[in-house]
């Protein structure tokens, strides 16, 4: 089973996605949380919860569902500190949505049946093995014996059974609807559960090895809001609401067991304090750099190392395809021609990062180049304006409060000026934003966003104006929809030409793909190097 | 006598009252509570559903007294964002901020009493304008650009103490004071400034007494007289205005938490704000409110209690 | 005795207002006014100049010279981490800083003055609630009050400098009545009134005449607050946006590269600062020009 059959339900996430990358403040660190809004996401799935580490990384990080951590030291008594940005408001991920309390527990605490490996299969999790019926409706799962909670209670099938069960009944958050197609869980000894599907449904599976998928104890689910209780490697050991979260590794811990003692996320409101915490010793780990141009005091000396890896986030500015001057395709082109990005990249993000021309990042397997569709030419933008009789425009650009915003929104302005653009902008609250521009009336031309979700030109881009972006094509629904339903070769093969007729048609205009950019005393090793999952899986964490 | 205390009580119980009213009214009435604590699950059930379980469908007199009631009894509600209760929280923090600021306060009056008394006696000299020119200076500089530049400077720079954090002092004193110095002296440096302003010209009216005059005409100096009579005799209007200025100081100390991560009532409050979390700011800002008046209450009673012209009045 | 609940007053009101006695001594060259009122003038101009030339202009992104020092590319003070001219941003800026302080001097003045000469002109009964009602008024200062407005309505330059104007207006109130109950004293308002003038008359013909100083003074004072006050929100993300200019912007911008770039942060910085001492001293040198009397009230 590859991703590729899982597209099918990929459209409607999006949503959700945006709204993430807006309330993480431009964290971009994790997958993000789908809200109420967005009925089941494939996004986040293939991140992997188990990150294994992909080619190329800085770090050893271990991948534990293999077990194979030669590389990596034996466990220790130390502690490390993580800084982070967005703190979790409470424990309890079932009914309190947003990337905050799975980035720190998915993985590290809360466990999965099935997990998903960096290439994008699935991988055992408390699982050992399973099998699908031959109508692809029924699930027979093994489950791995000597698995115990935290409390010392054992891990069996009936518990994985009340887990899809609570998720159906009593999780409030979005995410839970993926669950919906279960019909029945069955603890059919403490061994083996049977899960029964109302009909066929390939991304099921992955949407196990998210947040839905975590096993919980029937004990404890009262206090979810205060008490983590998990066959993970770590335990919850303190919580100061707003500023830490104290992970333990958990001695009990059926697979190989955490290198780190205790893990500490800590929580800035301020990069600068973060940074600067960094530099005196208070913290190990800056897990979310939110201004790249303060990298440079990092750099000096070997005391510490950069991590630059990928995120599934496109930073953009969307245009209102369907409404005022933005829904001719030529201003839009005009606007395309009229930014420099690869100047844009370097100003507002340090020059971490890739410059994109459609919606894709990089690792999408159908990932076509299209950064230099439109090469920045002032007098290109100027003939198309003049074509489109908009030689003297004025638009309005709506900033929600993201980093990547604030500092790419000047230079926009600044060269959309040079054209004869002239550009308002506004500040608005992620309330308005989403009351008023990702929903209402659309009342928006421009706005800055990065979009965390992963393969959510679907949604984004369906070809129907259902979505924020207004983008209306019939063509490209036409390929979506065929691509979903195809084979793996014909799905590559449509979403390429959707990307491309994105790119020609200038439906936005692309900045750059997020990078995952982490900042590490340098002889700390085992982080994750791509931030695609939920989790922050820190198990692998050592020092040297 | 005793009917002035309790009269000014009775104020100080009504300004409260009156100040809780409108702070609710404000957080309240305006906007739409319930939609900004659904954020992105704000569908119209939800809604109506949750502004019912906030008692929005209820009259504002009764949500009110619902809500005052409980924090009489210590019940600040439960956040709809963290789901935790606020009353502890505020609690915890507090007591963080009280060590700010107590520190605060006395690097502030260690630096306001000699600097503004040098700076009235020897007002006609250089020393005194030098000194004078410096306050100014000082109250010029926001307290939070002053924190900024002292932790790059001493903490990032030389590396002599650490960037910001908290501990408990009965945990780890030594640890404690030193994360707590360059807190205490940016917020009680700009203090500082202020407060000596104003020694110094209570001191100077001092000085124009007779008594002082007196006191110098029978040969002590100028400094012996100053500090026998006229110190005393100044720290009434300035003990007046610290109470002013511990109110400031509570204030500031929000920008000062923030630059030094300290987590207390300012950043709980910072946070709140920034996560739209009404029933939260509505604790911590009535906290903060009743505070400030129940200074003001003491000061005055004290102020009455310590002068003796009050007192005949 | 209600001249003497002094705990609730604000600074520039208290009993012992700071009167520099470089003023008593020289009542005539009053360096304080002549230094304060020069970097007054120096901040208006500068706001006026800047509406019709910078040296860059302000939307300019120079992304070829990225953060750089003093002269390179023609940047006198060189540019910020977009690429922005700073000499052009902190001339711009000061242009915020006039609208921020004259949208909240404004809102307290034209608000807390008449109520201040009405509470000084009213019978004591009634003055003594109005008083009652600045001291809970002045338990909400500026930065208090403007994250209230900031949870309320959102965060914005906007509600940012109402919030303040709103949050200054019991210092007015306690200071024009003040002025206004000796005023109210004098003879020739006595014998105004026995000539039977009526309150609004002898509020307008005689009372604004002989407090308008006190309140230019005032003006002058909150000033100052409201420009620390707004660089203190601009500080916590809540002041104006990434394309205002705003020294407050431009510190908060800057204080995450101050170990890297500390210009960045030196100069709105520093601007802040003078602008703010600026406004101090013509307070205190006009509190003294124009009544002396009233001066240390």
């Amino acid at each position: 089973m590859t991703w590729s059959g899982t597209r099918s339900l990929v459209a409607v996430v999006a949503a959700a996605a945006l709204v993430l990358a807006g309330c993480s403040a431009g964290s971009g660190l994790t997958g993000s949380s789908e809200s109420g809004a967005s009925a089941s996401s494939t996004s986040e799935v293939t991140a992997s919860s188990n990150a294994g580490v992909p080619e190329g990384s800085t770090t050893a990080g271990a991948d534990q569902s293999s077990s194979g951590s030669a590389a990596t030291p034996a466990p220790s008594d130390g502690t490390l500190s993580l800084g982070l940005v967005l703190a979790p408001a409470n424990m309890d991920f079932t009914t309190t949505d947003g990337a905050a309390i799975p980035q720190v527990l998915l993985s590290n605490v809360y466990e999965t049946l099935v997990t998903q490996a960096q290439d994008g299969s699935i991988q055992p999790g408390l699982a050992k093995s399973w099998t699908v019926s031959a109508d692809a409706k029924t699930y027979d799962f093994t489950i791995r014996s000597g698995v115990t909670f935290s409390d010392g209670t054992p891990f069996t099938a009936a518990d994985a059974a009340f887990s899809i069960d609570y998720v159906k009944t009593k999780w409030t958050v979005g995410v839970a609807k993926a669950m919906e197609v279960v019909t029945s869980a069955t603890a059919v000894s403490p061994t083996e559960l049977k899960v029964v599907l109302a009909e066929p449904n390939a991304l099921w599976l992955f949407k196990m090895t998210t947040r839905i998928g975590a096993m919980m104890s029937p004990k404890h689910v009262d206090k979810l809001a205060t008490e983590a209780i998990g066959t993970g490697p770590f335990v919850v050991s303190g919580w100061q609401p707003n500023q830490s979260v104290t992970l333990t590794r958990n001695d009990k811990y059926w697979g190989s067991p955490a290198h780190e003692k205790n893990v500490v996320f800590t929580y800035f409101s301020d990069s600068t304090a973060m940074n600067n915490a960094l530099l005196t010793g208070a913290i190990q780990v800056i897990t979310t750099v939110q201004t790249p141009q303060a990298l440079a005091q990092f750099k000096s000396g070997n005391k510490y190392t950069i991590i630059n890896g990928t995120t599934n986030g496109k930073v953009m500015m969307t245009m209102n395809d369907g409404h005022g001057p933005l829904s001719d395709i030529r201003v839009r082109q005009a606007i395309n021609y009229a930014l420099d990005k690869p100047a844009i990249l370097k100003g507002a993000w340090a020059g971490y990062g890739t410059v994109i021309g459609s919606h894709e990042v990089p690792t999408d397997p159908w990932y076509v180049d299209l950064a230099n569709q439109y090469p920045h030419n002032i007098a290109k933008a100027k003939q198309l304006l003049a074509e489109a009789g908009k030689s003297s425009l004025t638009l309005r650009l709506a900033l929600p409060p993201v980093p990547y915003a604030a500092a790419a929104a000047p230079i926009i302005v600044s060269q959309l000026a040079q054209v004869g653009i002239t550009v308002k902008t506004s500040d608005v609250t992620f309330d308005n934003w989403l009351a008023k521009i990702f929903g209402g009336d659309h009342d928006y031309d421009l706005t800055i966003i990065n979009h965390v979700e992963q393969y959510d030109v679907t949604t984004v881009f369906s070809g129907k104006p259902d979505y924020y972006t207004q983008y209306t094509n019939p063509e490209v629904t036409k390929l979506e929809t065929a691509g979903l339903a195809g084979d793996h070769d014909t799905f590559i093969a449509d979403f390429k030409k959707v990307v491309t007729i994105l790119a020609d048609d200038a439906a936005a205009a692309w900045l750059w793909a997020f990078p995952n950019l982490m900042v590490t005393d340098s002889n700390v090793h085992g982080l994750p190097e791509n931030a695609i999952g939920e989790s922050l899986d820190v198990s692998g964490l050592y020092t040297d | 006598m005793w009917w002035g205390l309790v009269r000014r009580l009775l104020i100080f119980l009504i300004s409260a009252a009156v100040a809780s009213v409108v702070v609710f009214a404000l957080l309240t009435l305006v906007g739409d509570p319930a939609r900004t604590a659904l954020g992105t699950n704000a569908t119209p059930q939800a809604l109506i559903e949750t502004r019912h379980q906030m008692g929005l469908d209820r009259p504002f007199a009764t949500q009110y007294a619902t809500w005052i009631g409980g924090m009489l009894h210590g019940d600040f509600g439960t956040s709809y964002v963290t789901h935790l209760a606020i009353g502890p929280q505020i609690g915890q923090r507090l007591m963080v901020t009280m060590w700010l600021i107590a520190g605060g306060m006395i690097v502030a009056l260690l630096v306001a009493i000699p600097v503004g008394t040098i700076a009235a006696v020897k007002h006609r000299t250089a020393t005194g304008w030098i000194l004078s020119s410096l306050s100014q200076v000082g109250i010029a500089i926001p307290s939070f650009l002053a924190g900024i530049l002292m932790v790059a400077l001493i903490s990032v720079k030389l590396g002599w103490l650490p960037a910001g954090g908290f501990v408990v002092p009965a945990q780890d004193p030594g640890g404690f004071v030193a994360r707590m110095i360059l807190p205490w002296l940016s917020l009680g440096l700009v203090q500082g400034a202020v407060l000596a302003r104003y020694v110094r010209s209570a001191v100077l009216d001092e000085m124009g007494q007779d008594y002082l005059r007196t006191a110098r005409a029978k040969g002590l100096t100028q400094w012996r007289a100053v500090v026998r009579h006229g110190l005393r005799n100044a720290s009434i209007p300035v003990l007046t205005v610290l109470g002013v200025q511990l109110i400031t100081i509570l204030i500031g100390a929000v920008v000062v938490e923030r630059v030094f991560v300290i987590p207390g009532i300012g950043s709980y409050l910072v946070d709140s704000v920034a996560r739209q979390d009404r029933l939260a700011v509505q604790g911590i800002v009535v906290t903060i409110v009743a505070i400030s008046l129940a200074v003001s209450f003491v000061v005055d009673v004290a102020y009455t209690v310590i002068d003796p012209r009050l007192r005949r009045r | 005795m209600t001249e003497h609940t002094p705990q609730t007053q604000s600074p520039s009101t208290d009993p012992v207002t700071p009167v520099d006695s470089v003023i008593t001594d020289h009542r005539r060259w009053n360096p304080l006014l002549i230094v304060g009122g020069v970097i007054v003038l120096l901040v208006t101009v500068t706001a006026l100049v800047s509406f019709v030339w910078t040296p860059f202009s302000t939307l300019f992104t120079d992304t070829d010279n990225l953060a750089v020092g003093p002269g390179v590319g023609g940047h006198l003070l060189g540019t910020d981490l977009l690429g922005r001219d700073i000499l052009s941003w902190l001339m711009a800026g000061s242009r915020t800083t006039l609208y921020v302080g004259i949208v909240a001097v404004g809102i307290a003045a034209i608000v807390g003055t008449p109520l201040g000469m009405l509470a000084g002109m009213v019978r004591p009964a009634a003055s003594e609630f109005v008083m009652r009602i600045t001291d809970i008024w002045l338990a909400f200062p500026a930065l208090l009050m403007a994250l209230i407005f900031a949870t309320v309505f959102g965060a914005s330059i906007t509600s940012a400098m109402v919030a303040i104007g709103i949050a200054s207006v019991p210092a007015f109130v306690r200071i024009v009545r003040a002025a206004t109950i000796v005023v109210m004293k004098t003879d020739y308002v006595q014998s105004a009134r026995v000539a039977g003038r009526r309150g609004p008359g002898i509020a307008i013909k005689h009372v604004l005449p002989n407090i308008a100083g006190l309140v230019i003074v005032q003006c002058s004072v909150s000033y100052a607050i409201a420009i620390l006050a707004e660089a203190a929100l601009s500080y916590l993300g809540l002041g104006a946006g990434p394309t205002t200019p705003s020294w407050g912007r431009m510190l908060f911008d800057g204080q995450s590269v101050i170990s890297i770039h500390p210009f960045l942060v030196v100069w709105p910085g520093l601007a802040i600062g003078l602008a703010v001492l600026g406004f101090n001293l013509l307070g205190d040198g006009l509190r003294d020009r124009f009544d002396p009397r009233l001066a240390g009230r």
